[in-house]
């Protein structure tokens, strides 16, 4: 980007809520995603030309909600992808919007994660009854090793190791994110933890127990992108885009476990160049947002973009740094650890959100960006809220950023 | 050591990159791919053509079936059917000791351990070991700690 930076806005956001189970098709709840994301931005659903989303075979596509939303469109792309993608489909929206493809996109993505096909190819009614191992499968579900959880754990145990980190720094990042979850009434586990119940909770897989992995949950969420002269003109504040990066892989990223070290994540290769683009250091960031599939992933996406130096992040997160209020609120919507499970959009929403001053929490003049600051009242907009740095993560191998400013920056 | 995992709710399907690698471990043989041109090897066999020279001439390399755990994680809640009644089971990754290369290259495989937790650690030496499954076509390699290491790290919490 470099000289596109400001040129682009998000102006729209919209979701459905969380639910296990919708009971509704993942169509149906594109279908609502999008057209609150639309109007969300003061926008008619006639002015959106370009529809992109993601998914991983387990959702509808742009031509199903065109049709069903009696949108013609000048583009429609679904691309194959989970975490990520989100921020990556943001790169592509700029690209369309610049080179003329397209005036005003919407980007979605629905998903029954709970009721529907689940990651790791669990059934909703539990373990798989008779596994058929093909393709990459070969080499991983003949080993009873397939979930997010199981595979990440591996570098999770082996940067245990490396490190001398313990678990309990695991346990900031659920006590933190659930934290901003009380704060949110969309969120599905609201109830603040402690480190104590994190270290009590049950075993999920070595070294990751309950409280380290995120939610499953049935929900669409959708983004607006324009450009900056459209913008303007729209319900809300814009969003800037200052900066990112899109889908940056590692080295040999669908066998991750010979690369030198396995725990030296995506992000590593991107950071410098979105900060770059953005033209800001760390410090200029008022806050973040973490692919938090479990907690580990949030603590490696310090390290790999910058915020903190290699082998550092257990201590860096001691003590409730990542609280609101604090040197670094990340995820404020509580996540994928406590609000639910949105492949990573949930997180884009509530930076905008927060960067437009109005955070959709118990403040009775939200909408208008009157705020009390009271956490005890459950308000949960920053007092400053002006760049964001939001960090998608795919696997070990695979990373998004997007960094955003609010009008104010 | 864990209980058996249920082999017959388990359906291995082989294509035709993976095919001599399943045929060869029927015959108690543990393959890692060669590339034909520059001796360069890799796992797992589904990936055709050579990472480090790009020649699609993929070849063998019979490994001796020993390595060094680099890494593991405990399955406590199994997902997968065959292996409900296993968990807990530890699932390994492990350096081969015949493929290390003189660039700093290594060729880590992964594979469900023959030992209880408590006997797994970070640094310990291993081998493989076949075990016969429900379907004749198929023999798993699964692995197993022989012997000990000054530098072991186990995760003890």
């Amino acid at each position: 980007m470099g000289s596109l930076t400001d040129k682009y806005c998000i102006v729209g956001v919209g979701e459905t809520p969380h639910m296990r189970p919708s009971n509704r098709t993942t169509l149906s709840m594109a279908c609502e995603a999008v057209s609150k994301a639309v109007a969300d931005a003061g926008l008619k659903l006639s002015d959106i030309d370009g529809m992109t989303s993601y998914q991983i075979g387990d959702s509808t596509t742009s031509p199903h909600v065109a049709t069903a939303l009696g949108m013609r469109l000048n583009y429609a792309v679904d691309i194959l992808g989970g975490g990520s993608s989100g921020e990556a489909l943001v790169a592509h929206a700029i690209g369309l919007i610049e080179a003329g493809y397209c005036k005003t996109m919407v980007i979605f993505r629905a998903m029954n994660g709970r009721s529907g096909r689940r990651m790791g190819g669990q059934t909703p009614g539990g373990p798989i009854p008779v596994a058929v191992a093909e393709g990459d499968g070969q080499f991983n579900m003949g080993w009873g090793w397939t979930t997010p959880a199981q595979r990440f754990g591996m570098s999770a145990m082996r940067y245990l190791r490396d490190t001398g980190c313990t678990t309990r720094a695991f346990a900031e990042i659920a006590v933190a994110h659930r934290y901003h979850a009380s704060l949110n009434p969309k969120a599905i586990h609201r109830s603040p933890i402690t480190i104590e119940d994190h270290q009590r909770s049950r075993w999920i897989v070595k070294p990751f127990r309950l409280l380290d992995c995120c939610q499953e949950t049935d929900v669409s969420v959708a983004i607006v992108v324009t450009s900056r002269e459209r913008a303007f003109d729209l319900r809300h504040p814009p969003v800037f885009i200052m900066g990112g990066y899109a889908r940056t892989l590692t080295d040999s990223p669908q066998w991750n476990y010979s690369r030198d070290e396995i725990h030296y994540v995506a992000g590593n290769y991107g950071w410098k160049r979105a900060f770059g683009m953005a033209g800001i250091s760390h410090k200029d960031v008022d806050f973040i947002s973490c692919y938090d599939a479990f907690t580990f992933t949030t603590l490696i996406q310090l390290e790999a973009n910058g915020f903190c130096g290699k082998g550092e992040a257990g201590e860096f997160v001691k003590g409730g740094r990542l609280r609101i209020d604090r040197e670094l609120p990340s995820n404020l919507s509580g996540g994928h650890l406590s609000e639910g499970y949105t492949h990573g959009v949930q997180m884009v929403i509530e930076n905008v959100r927060q960067l437009r001053h109005r955070a959709d929490d118990a403040c009775p003049g939200w909408a208008e960006g009157r705020h009390t600051y009271d956490r005890k009242a459950g308000c949960r907009q920053l007092r400053k809220a002006d760049i964001c740095c939001g960090m998608g993560w795919g696997w070990e191998n695979m990373a998004s950023c997007l960094i955003l400013r609010g009008i104010a920056a | 050591m864990p209980a058996p995992i249920d082999y017959s709710k388990l359906r291995i399907v082989p294509d035709f990159d993976t095919a001599e690698w399943w045929a060869a471990a029927k015959e108690h043989k543990y393959l890692v791919r060669q590339c034909s041109d520059c001796g360069h090897k890799w796992f797992p066999p589904i990936f055709p053509a050579c990472a480090r020279c790009g020649s699609l001439k993929p070849g063998w390399f019979e490994t001796a079936g020993k390595g060094v755990i680099h890494s593991y994680v405990v399955v406590v809640q199994p997902i997968v059917g065959a292996f409900v009644g296993t968990a807990p089971y530890v699932v390994a990754i492990i350096e081969l000791d015949d493929c290390r290369e003189a660039g700093g290259s290594v060729t880590r495989v992964a594979g469900v351990m023959l030992n209880d937790e408590p006997e797994v650690a970070i640094g310990l030496p291993c081998e493989v070991v076949y075990e016969e499954t429900a379907d004749p076509r198929i023999v798993m390699p699964r692995w197993r700690v022989s012997g000990s290491a000054a530098n072991a790290w186990r995760f003890a919490e």
